[in-house]
């Protein structure tokens, strides 16, 4: 059963989710368009309806996908051809991981990973589309001040991360080091193996012990 | 409803049985050209609201075969071809030779081709087989058709078992404040935006007219009932200033 929700998901729906339909039917078909391949790898698709649920949100779309592009809807007559059931944060993350990890799918597979496939790799170089507008050389210079500023963020995160590490396990004291946390766990090993040990040699001297019958 | 008697309304007028599909067809060859801005401009946009909301409902997909009466300028069909794709097909049939050809222009200069077909014809009389398609639409066309009992059939009889038919039209305002601010709206300014935009004050006027004529919720739902339809059910949108009927053949 491709759809987790009902078989016939002709429901009523209002205008949040006709706006956010049309929105994500906007954003799917602009990233085709920019696509350094055109969305060749949409156009490989069937004619199909994929069923998208949002596990965290509760919000069910349905890709119909065809030679025109994508048309997002909240509803469908009969099923869908597959399901995909995922979540919004690992959607969004798609473009970065390249896969869904934790989708569950369902129905038509293969369907529903080709489609996955080809949204994980849609390749939109801005500098280029943004060359159109401004020229080659202002689109490089905001090119590489994005670049330079996403750069700049990971080494200011990073660099944030390592000083809080250091002020709660130097400063503080609040936390222990890495090298303290695996010898504590090493000694915990120990502990227990010397432990099971005792316990052993204990059983075994019990069962050496003459029974009082017997004596 | 007069459609027993030798004259019919025409707005608030009552004309000649024979004479209102002409008229009509006046009232759309003088609008044409400007019907998309006009109704960008009557409706401030929400309209395409409806229609997508109608387009939602609709949950049509790929392979479909859907009838887009009173098609007009296209709008919907536009939605449903993107949809049911090249193994689909959408017919956009209107009485209107004027509006098909803007529609058909329209479409084609947006690429939507192969899947489309055009024709001109009277609701009345559809010149298609019966079981045809799986969703007819008429949006805002129900109310200029001279004999809405006999396009029902029509309608009706085309539909595949299974198939829906979405009646997009203005209805009934349910919000009383709201209903006078409409009145004053349609009979005062909206002929008004006719002539500066269209330059066409009466044809306007005869929008405004022919939307207090056009029967209400209920007695359309039944009117549907009593052509065949199997269901039936509405849903009103923005107070009722206008309601999607939608029913079913089983």
């Amino acid at each position: 059963m491709p759809n987790p929700q009902n078989a016939n998901s002709q429901h009523a729906t209002g205008l949040m989710s006709l706006t956010a339909a049309k929105l994500l039917e906007t954003l799917l078909n602009e990233a085709i368009r920019l696509d350094a391949q055109h969305g060749a790898a949409f156009k490989a698709l069937p004619e199909c309806a994929i069923q998208l649920h949002l596990k965290d949100v509760q919000v069910n779309f349905y890709l119909v996908c065809t030679d025109y592009g994508i048309s997002v809807q909240n509803a469908l007559k009969g099923e869908a051809d597959a399901c995909i059931q995922t979540e919004l944060a690992e959607l969004v993350a798609l473009h970065r991981t390249g896969q869904l990890n934790n989708a569950q799918l369902s129905g038509d597979d293969a369907l529903a990973t080709q489609f996955i496939q080809a949204l994980a790799n849609l390749d939109i170089d801005w500098e280029e589309h943004l060359s159109h507008y401004t020229g080659d050389l202002i689109a490089f210079k905001v090119g590489q001040a994005a670049r330079s500023f996403a750069h700049a963020k990971e080494t200011a995160k990073q660099q944030a991360a390592d000083t809080l590490k250091e002020y709660l396990q130097f400063e503080l004291n609040a936390l222990p080091t890495k090298d303290q946390v695996m010898r504590f766990t090493d000694e915990v090993n120990r502990l227990q193996e010397q432990t099971d040990a005792i316990a052993e040699r204990i059983e075994q001297l019990l069962n050496k012990r003459p029974h009082k019958a017997d004596a | 409803m007069s459609q027993n008697k030798r004259t019919i309304d025409f707005g608030f007028s009552e004309v000649p049985l024979e004479e209102k599909v002409k008229k009509v067809k006046g009232v759309f060859d003088s609008v044409a050209d400007k019907y998309d801005i006009m109704n960008d401009v009557m409706s401030m946009g929400i309209h395409r609201l409806w229609k997508r909301h109608t387009i939602e409902l609709s949950g049509i997909r790929p392979g479909q075969s859907v009838l887009d009466l009173a098609g007009g300028t296209g709008d919907l069909t536009k939605a449903f071809a993107k949809r049911v794709g090249q193994s689909g097909r959408v017919v956009l049939a209107d009485i209107n030779e004027s509006m098909v050809r803007v529609g058909r222009d329209r479409l084609i200069n947006q690429g939507i081709a192969g899947n489309v077909d055009y024709t001109i014809t009277n609701a009345e009389a559809l010149a298609f087989p019966d079981n045809t398609f799986d969703l007819a639409t008429i949006a805002f066309g129900l109310r200029n058709v001279t004999n809405k009992d006999k396009a029902l059939e029509e309608l009706y009889r085309v539909l595949k078992p299974g198939g829906q038919l979405m009646v997009l039209e203005f209805s009934k305002v349910t919000q009383p404040l709201l209903s006078k601010a409409y009145d004053f709206y349609s009979f005062n300014i909206l002929p008004k935006m006719g002539k500066l935009i269209a330059d066409d004050e009466a044809s306007y006027q005869y929008l405004a007219e022919s939307i207090r004529m056009h029967p209400d919720q209920e007695t359309l739902k039944q009117m549907m009932l009593d052509a065949g339809f199997d269901k039936a059910e509405y849903l009103n949108m923005s107070e009722g200033i206008v309601a999607l009927h939608r029913g079913w053949k089983y």
